[in-house]
């Protein structure tokens, strides 16, 4: 971006660095506390005053991986890496099906001003505020009559509720604000409007699409409500997972820390990996009409 | 651009008189809509138990009551309560988040290599689910063993008591919201920033407009339609909290943070009584419902006019 | 197998020689210690098998939900012996404490299949019940022809098979006429006082008294131990704050929930003994309780107890059973006390949590499910859990006379006294109504208001109980 947005800002460079600092402080500060909660007992992490130095251990992890707790009441199976696999599962195919019906209907929305077009878009953004609550009973209801009471596909539905509307509104605002002369240049050219789509726009708009895959990849990651209710055991995902460790004889604190560690692996990943298309983004000013 | 964007392409493409081409955006969005479409018939549900007395364990007293169960709602001191502090936390968090999340957004405006880093790491609060994250909280605010009950014991507040008082209570529960979800709000802006054309600024640039004028007139009206959907699914999500609230306090002290849905959950998990949740989930739905709407018109209009300014 | 060998141990199970002359004569034979145990094992099902018969259902296969906790982990590893006595198989679907209950109650009112039986508490049966969810069990306790002869019913604590039956009618007595058994008794906990004896004895404090007493030793700890606080109780808003210490306490002050006057249920939260009670309760908490008491359930008062920030805990007696182990900082220093609030009174009036088991209405095996059930809550399985894992409190009289078990717990200072203190008057004190989790939970907001001085004590009851008079009326209770 043009050095004058630097001055745009209106603060001198030591001020920015400052606040910058401070900003990450507040955020990390946290995580980086967690971090080193996951390598220390609970015997360790329940002192008073809390320290800073300890001897670190591996037991929280391993006890994760292996899927054996060791706790006063003997040894007990964590299913934990199971928790893991189903969230990346439901996560991911629940944004992957997202994807695919909420970008064409985003660029549906942008691109073309057609009859009942608002109403359904509006209707798909309602999606996003019907307290989740208020449809679970009857949802409960049906699934058990649907047979997809316990189902990855039920869950994968439901988790639309969660992705769909997020996808189709944030990449809608990216169609909006590219200019459609690019795409009409090539249509001009004898190329189909699937053509301009996937050649042109969608590439185009793919800071937006990468953000928004990635925002409603964590909110399916971090949603817990719907397969505690929906599925049995060996469908839960992570964030059930996690509540396993908090038991009538304890809560293990290590395990926890070391849980959030691993389940913000996987999804640190895939933003690592989005962040070409996530924060660098095209150069987009060429293309604006 | 100088014709109106409202122009479909294909139309100007001189594709228009075709039937397909007019099927074309249904084809594109009805499958979506398809598929969310199942929703609505438990949605219709809810809304048939909301006109009903329904509580799970007192079967024989069901029966259809039409809008009785809303009154008896509407009259109840609580449900004000509810409605005062959900409007407080939504304002809070909100607000905070958007003024934080844009100022940050801002810093981290320039593509340099610190920044795209800074700026993933700035997502790890979000990658923690809110209700593990809360117990972490819990944790860390515990006068005992909690660091962050140290290091404010450290500046003198030894007998702050965080979420367990309530005048502090609304005051934490807003801090660990805006710990989480500022980074949402600070990625869209920033994507937004970044997407903007470089032209205005440039052009500003050599006018030697100064530094403010460029925020106010160029910065902001053109990454506003950017702010309002950050700001319409921050408002969504924070109107219908639920994670963080009943982690950390249960919707305590009292009933300093009884939010919409920690009573509506009270109400069908522990009570069983469905019909007086789904009421209370039917009026949240109603207050969101017209929230999106002034929402997304006020978004429609900022387009039109962007797009005609162009 | 020799006969001889197979005669030696159900000579044993029949109780006509002594373990310790079984475990010689065994190694006479050449079996060591764990091939006895399983020729025991062997036996012990062939003794259950000889008076009923338990392969009725072989080859079914059970589904029961479970919540994640060590009477849970001990029926986990005691499960092959219901294998081999029933010839069924049985899965299990295990979750969080946390969310446990959401997901019964999801279940349930979703009318599913999927399970046969699940474990539950006693309060929550006062909804499922009457929402036509569970199978009353006195169908199977009361049959001849379903019931195992050695089952021994009665040998569970009376206190506790009345406060499972109710028969539904808000305001009934548990266990009264009537009465239909939503549920078996599985484990259970007393609420009584934990304490750390290291911090005790550096403050030269004592086992407290009564509720006055409480209050000065705690207040004690709190000036003097230099850092712990005197008191852990829970707090959050949440009917978990009313039914431990708090009401047993509240009990042994004369204090009722409500008054029952011909099927109407009134308030009584505000009584001259209830508010005698509170005020002090209160100012307690006030002066010697943890500083985040409003965020604090069964985990933060167990965490600070076991770590030494709190000098003790008016709680369940298995809270402080499980902080006394592990890797817990204070384990081995914890001690136990019956406590009665009342300085009038010599007994405690303990209310119970009592983690049982039920038969889901919807279940399509629910003979089969019956077994499972009378196995899980019988004898042999409950010695097993009581023995080798930590299946306390035992709900049946008979296993706290079991010697293993009582050289187990004998490690616990003072543990075996308070129960046994504790035991005869040891029941739900709370009166069983629908009600039962909106009016706890408000009872609770209020206490959290009292405690932050929000409203004085007196002021604070009157308001809930009109609040709690009102909502009984416009339920049709009160």
């Amino acid at each position: 971006m043009a050095r004058s947005d630097v001055r745009a800002a209106g603060l001198p460079r030591f001020l920015r660095a400052f606040a910058l600092v401070l900003v990450l402080i507040f955020f990390l500060f946290p995580i980086a506390w967690i971090f080193l909660m996951s390598f220390q007992s609970n015997e360790q992490i329940l002192r008073i005053p809390p320290h800073l130095l300890f001897t670190p251990t591996l037991m929280n992890y391993r006890a994760l991986i292996s899927g054996k707790l060791i706790t006063a009441a003997g040894s007990l199976d964590l299913p934990f890496m199971r928790n893991l696999g189903n969230s990346a599962l439901l996560s991911a195919a629940s944004v992957a099906l997202s994807l695919l019906l909420g970008v064409p209907a985003a660029y549906a929305f942008a691109r073309f001003r057609f009859r009942l077009g608002e109403n359904i878009a509006f209707t798909l953004l309602s999606f996003r505020f019907a307290p989740p609550l208020l449809v679970l009973l009857p949802l409960s209801l049906y699934f058990q009559e649907l047979g997809l009471a316990n189902t990855y596909v039920g869950l994968i539905w439901v988790y639309q509720l969660i992705c769909l509307p997020l996808i189709l509104w944030i990449v809608r605002s990216y169609f909006e604000d590219l200019s459609p002369d690019v795409e009409y240049a090539y249509r001009v050219d004898g190329h189909s409007w699937w053509r301009a789509f996937t050649r042109i726009a969608i590439p185009l708009a793919g800071p937006g699409i990468a953000a928004a895959g990635l925002l409603a990849f964590i909110f399916a990651w971090n949603n817990f409500v719907f397969a505690l209710i929906l599925a049995s055991a060996d469908k839960q995902p992570v964030t059930v997972g996690a509540l396993a460790f908090v038991t009538a004889s304890g809560i293990q604190y290590g395990q926890i820390a070391a849980a959030i560690v691993l389940s913000i692996l996987p999804t640190l990943a895939l933003a690592l990996y989005a962040q070409r298309w996530l924060v660098e983004g095209l150069s987009l000013g060429a293309v604006k009409g | 651009m100088s014709e109106s964007a409202e122009i479909a392409l294909h139309q100007r493409a001189g594709v228009a008189a075709s039937r397909g081409a007019r099927l074309l955006p249904y084809a594109l969005s009805l499958p979506a809509l398809l598929v969310c479409i199942g929703i609505l018939i438990p949605f219709g549900t809810a809304a048939w138990y909301s006109l009903q007395r329904y509580n799970l364990a007192m079967p024989f007293t069901r029966g259809f009551i039409g809008w009785s169960g809303y009154l008896d709602v509407l009259s109840d001191p609580d449900f004000w309560n509810t409605v005062e502090v959900s409007a407080i936390y939504t304002l809070a968090t909100v607000v905070l988040e958007l003024l934080l999340g844009l100022g940050i957004a801002l810093l981290l405006r320039e593509r340099t290599r610190l920044n795209n880093i800074v700026s993933i790491a700035l997502l790890l609060p979000l990658m923690t689910a809110p209700a593990i994250a809360a117990l972490m909280w819990k944790l860390m605010t515990n006068p005992g063993f909690g660091v962050l009950s140290w290091i404010v014991g450290a500046f003198g507040l030894t007998n702050f008591k965080w979420a367990s008082d309530p005048n502090t209570a609304m005051l934490t529960v807003v801090l660990v919201d805006i710990w989480v979800y500022t980074p949402f709000m600070m990625i869209l802006l920033l994507a937004g920033l970044r997407s903007l054309p470089t032209q205005p600024f440039e052009a500003a640039r050599l006018d030697g407009v100064p530094g403010r004028f460029v925020f106010f007139r160029i910065t902001l009206p053109m990454l506003m339609p950017y702010i309002v959907t950050a700001t319409l699914f921050r408002l969504l999500d924070s109107i219908q909290q639920f994670d963080i609230i009943y982690a950390m306090t249960q919707g305590g002290p009292g009933d300093s943070l009884m939010v919409f849905q920690v009573r509506a959950y009270l109400e069908f998990f522990q009570y069983t009584n469905v019909g007086r949740s789904a009421v209370l989930m039917m009026i949240l739905w109603a207050i969101t419902y017209a929230l999106s709407n002034v929402f997304v018109k006020q978004w429609l209009k900022l387009r039109e006019r962007s797009h005609g300014a162009q | 197998m020799s006969d001889k060998i197979k005669a030696m141990f159900e000579d044993f199970v029949a109780g006509r020689v002594g373990r310790r002359e079984l475990l010689r004569d065994a190694a006479r034979f050449g079996i060591g210690a764990s091939a006895a145990g399983m020729l025991l094992n062997a036996a012990q099902t062939r003794a259950l098998a000889a008076d009923y018969d338990w392969k009725a259902h072989q080859g079914k296969a059970l589904k029961v939900l479970l919540n994640k906790h060590p009477y849970a982990d001990a029926m986990i590893a005691d499960i092959e012996s219901f294998k081999n006595l029933t010839g069924m198989s049985v899965t299990w679907d295990i979750f969080p404490e946390d969310v446990y209950f959401d997901k019964v109650t999801a279940a349930l009112s979703s009318h599913s299949t999927e399970y046969d039986a699940f474990m539950t508490g006693a309060y929550q049966t006062w909804q499922y019940g009457p929402a036509g969810w569970l199978v009353d069990l006195d169908e199977y306790l009361k049959n001849p022809a379903k019931l195992a002869p050695n089952y021994d019913w009665d040998g569970i604590l009376a206190g506790l098979r009345s406060s499972t039956a109710w028969s539904g009618k808000p305001g009934d007595a548990l266990g009264g006429p009537g009465a239909k058994q939503w549920c078996l008794p599985w484990g259970f906990e007393v609420n009584n006082v934990s304490y750390n004896q290291r911090i005790f004895d550096k403050v030269g404090v004592h086992m407290p008294k009564n509720l006055p007493d409480m209050l000065e030793v705690a207040a004690k700890i709190t000036k003097d131990a230099g850092g712990p606080y005197g008191i852990g109780v829970r707090g959050s808003r949440s009917w978990a704050t009313i039914h431990p210490g708090f009401l047993s306490g509240y009990t042994n002050y004369g204090g009722k929930d409500f008054e029952v006057r011909g099927g109407k249920l009134k308030a009584a939260m505000n009584s001259p003994q209830s508010k005698e009670f509170t005020k002090l309760w209160v100012e307690m908490i006030q002066k010697s309780g943890p500083k985040n008491w409003a965020t604090y359930t069964w985990y933060q008062v167990g965490t600070d107890l076991g770590a030494g920030a709190s000098g003790m805990i008016y709680d369940a007696d298995i809270l402080g059973y499980f902080m006394d182990g592990g890797d817990n900082k204070e384990r081995g220093h914890l001690a136990y006390g019956a406590f009665a609030a009342n300085p009038n009174e010599t007994a405690p009036t303990a209310n119970v949590w009592i983690w049982s088991l039920a038969m889901s209405n919807f279940s399509k095996n629910k003979d089969a499910a019956w077994d499972f059930i009378q196995w899980a809550t019988g004898t042999d399985h409950l010695l097993f859990g009581a023995r080798k894992m930590d299946m306390v409190n035992p709900v049946r009289t008979k296993i706290w006379e079991d010697p293993e078990f009582k050289e187990k717990i004998s490690k616990y200072p003072g543990y075996l006294e308070q129960y046994t203190a504790t035991a005869p008057k040891a029941r739900i004190y709370f009166t069983p109504q629908p009600l039962f989790f909106n009016l706890t939970t408000d009872w609770a907001a209020a206490l959290q208001q009292m405690v932050a001085k929000q409203v004085p004590v007196d002021e604070g009851l009157d308001k809930l109980a009109a609040s709690i008079d009102r909502q009984l009326k416009s339920a049709g209770l009160g």
